[in-house]
């Protein structure tokens, strides 16, 4: 008998593996359960709803991203580094990430709750992290920290999201946006 | 046949505008979701048959066009503010403050995001945030060549474009961006002096870190 921890992660890989086959809207309870091989009663004692079981398959699917993107970056030894190592390691994952690609293009308003919800939270995940980073650096003159490792969250969100002019898997343009239009006015010359 | 109370304005361009105005008055006060050519046709005081005869993609045409005009006037305001700034900060702050202060006290979007925030959602984020970011730096870039090369040019306004989406999405209480004082610090601080270092020669940097693998 799989222990409770162990149980709900195989619902949610189960909801997982279903909603990449068929779509989040066409994905029931009945799916997720017979696929986990679990009852449907089991299935609500850990989730009371579908609402419930979606919202905890986004946030278990966006904590996977997160620590594999903080795993990615870990050989970083400069703030340069991790923003470079960090959009390159984003920009792939999401460019192969077949289930949010497939709801990107059949249902993108689905994103939008969750977004909206950890939006912030994430903007502000990633300048906690960042932080130690801009610590060790040597800033220019009047920089504050705490601002420079939020506008650096906001623009690396906004890169990995969007890539808009810069070819992101070529390396050399990582490191022109990086340390030039990114840094170029917060480390010291 | 347009009726009598249409005949003193017939113009197809004339009818056009109407029934843009009418929509974007409708969606104003109730939204996309529910919006039929009846409420746009009462709105405009026209008949179905005018709005069909003007619009024949119906009401998703409607809303295209209306999105599209509204967009035009949002980029006219832009450009008459950004084109009297004296010099690169200068029209950085503009940038930023006029268009917060546009977006922010524009009604319709105002609903949108209260009301059906995933209208607007999917033009913020990774949807279609490219076609949004490279109509607003296209919009933008011409401006800033006056004082950087024309690929900088590009990618400085896109910089711009991208730090008002943040803020617009994701604010922070502790920085208003309407504020123009609040901005032109900032500004300075990241982005001017970003965009006048010395780039580097791309030559330069041709090797890479060894990328760990990723199972996909």
């Amino acid at each position: 008998m799989a222990s409770e921890p162990e149980q709900r992660e195989i619902i949610l890989q189960a909801t997982y593996a279903c909603i990449a086959r068929w779509g989040v809207k066409r994905t029931s309870l009945e799916d997720a359960a017979s696929e986990a091989g679990v009852s449907r009663a089991t299935l609500y004692r850990y989730f009371g709803s579908r609402e419930q079981l979606m919202n905890a398959v986004v946030a278990w699917e966006y904590r996977r991203f997160f620590e594999q993107l903080i795993d990615d970056v870990s050989d970083a030894s400069s703030l340069a580094e991790v923003m470079e190592l960090g959009l390159q390691s984003a920009r792939k994952a999401i460019a192969e990430h077949e289930v949010l690609q497939m709801v990107l293009q059949t249902e993108p308003a689905l994103l939008e709750p969750t977004f909206s919800a950890v939006g912030s939270t994430t903007r502000d995940r990633v300048a906690q992290f960042l932080l130690p980073y801009v610590l060790a650096a040597t800033l220019a003159p009047g920089r504050d920290p705490e601002a420079v490792a939020d506008y650096l969250a906001r623009m690396f969100l906004s890169y990995m999201g969007a890539p808009g002019r810069w070819d992101l898997a070529e390396s050399d343009q990582v490191k022109s946006l990086v340390e030039y239009e990114l840094l170029g006015g917060i480390l010291a010359s | 046949m347009p009726t009598v109370t249409e005949a003193h304005e017939t113009t197809a361009a004339g009818n056009r505008m109407r029934i843009i105005d009418a929509a974007l008055a409708c969606v104003t006060r109730s939204g996309t979701r529910k919006l039929t050519i009846d409420d746009i046709a009462s709105q405009a005081g026209v008949s179905r048959a005018t709005i069909y005869r003007t619009f024949d993609g119906g009401r998703d045409a409607i809303l295209g066009a209306t999105v599209e005009t509204e967009v035009a006037r949002f980029f006219s305001t832009m450009a008459a503010a950004m084109g009297r700034a004296h010099d690169l900060s200068e029209l950085i702050v503009t940038m930023i403050t006029v268009s917060a202060t546009y977006l922010s006290n524009h009604q319709t979007l105002a609903f949108l995001r209260a009301h059906e925030p995933e209208t607007v959602f999917t033009h913020l984020t990774f949807g279609r945030i490219d076609t949004t970011l490279d109509a607003a730096t296209s919009f933008a870039a011409p401006f800033f060549v006056q004082w950087l090369e024309p690929e900088e040019a590009s990618r400085a306004a896109e910089l711009v474009v991208r730090i008002v989406v943040s803020h617009l999405t994701d604010p922070d209480p502790a920085f208003d961006l309407q504020d123009a004082a609040a901005v032109t610090s900032f500004v300075d601080t990241f982005v001017v002096a970003a965009l006048v270092a010395p780039m580097a020669p791309r030559s330069r940097s041709t090797s890479t870190k060894q990328q760990k693998g990723r199972s996909s």
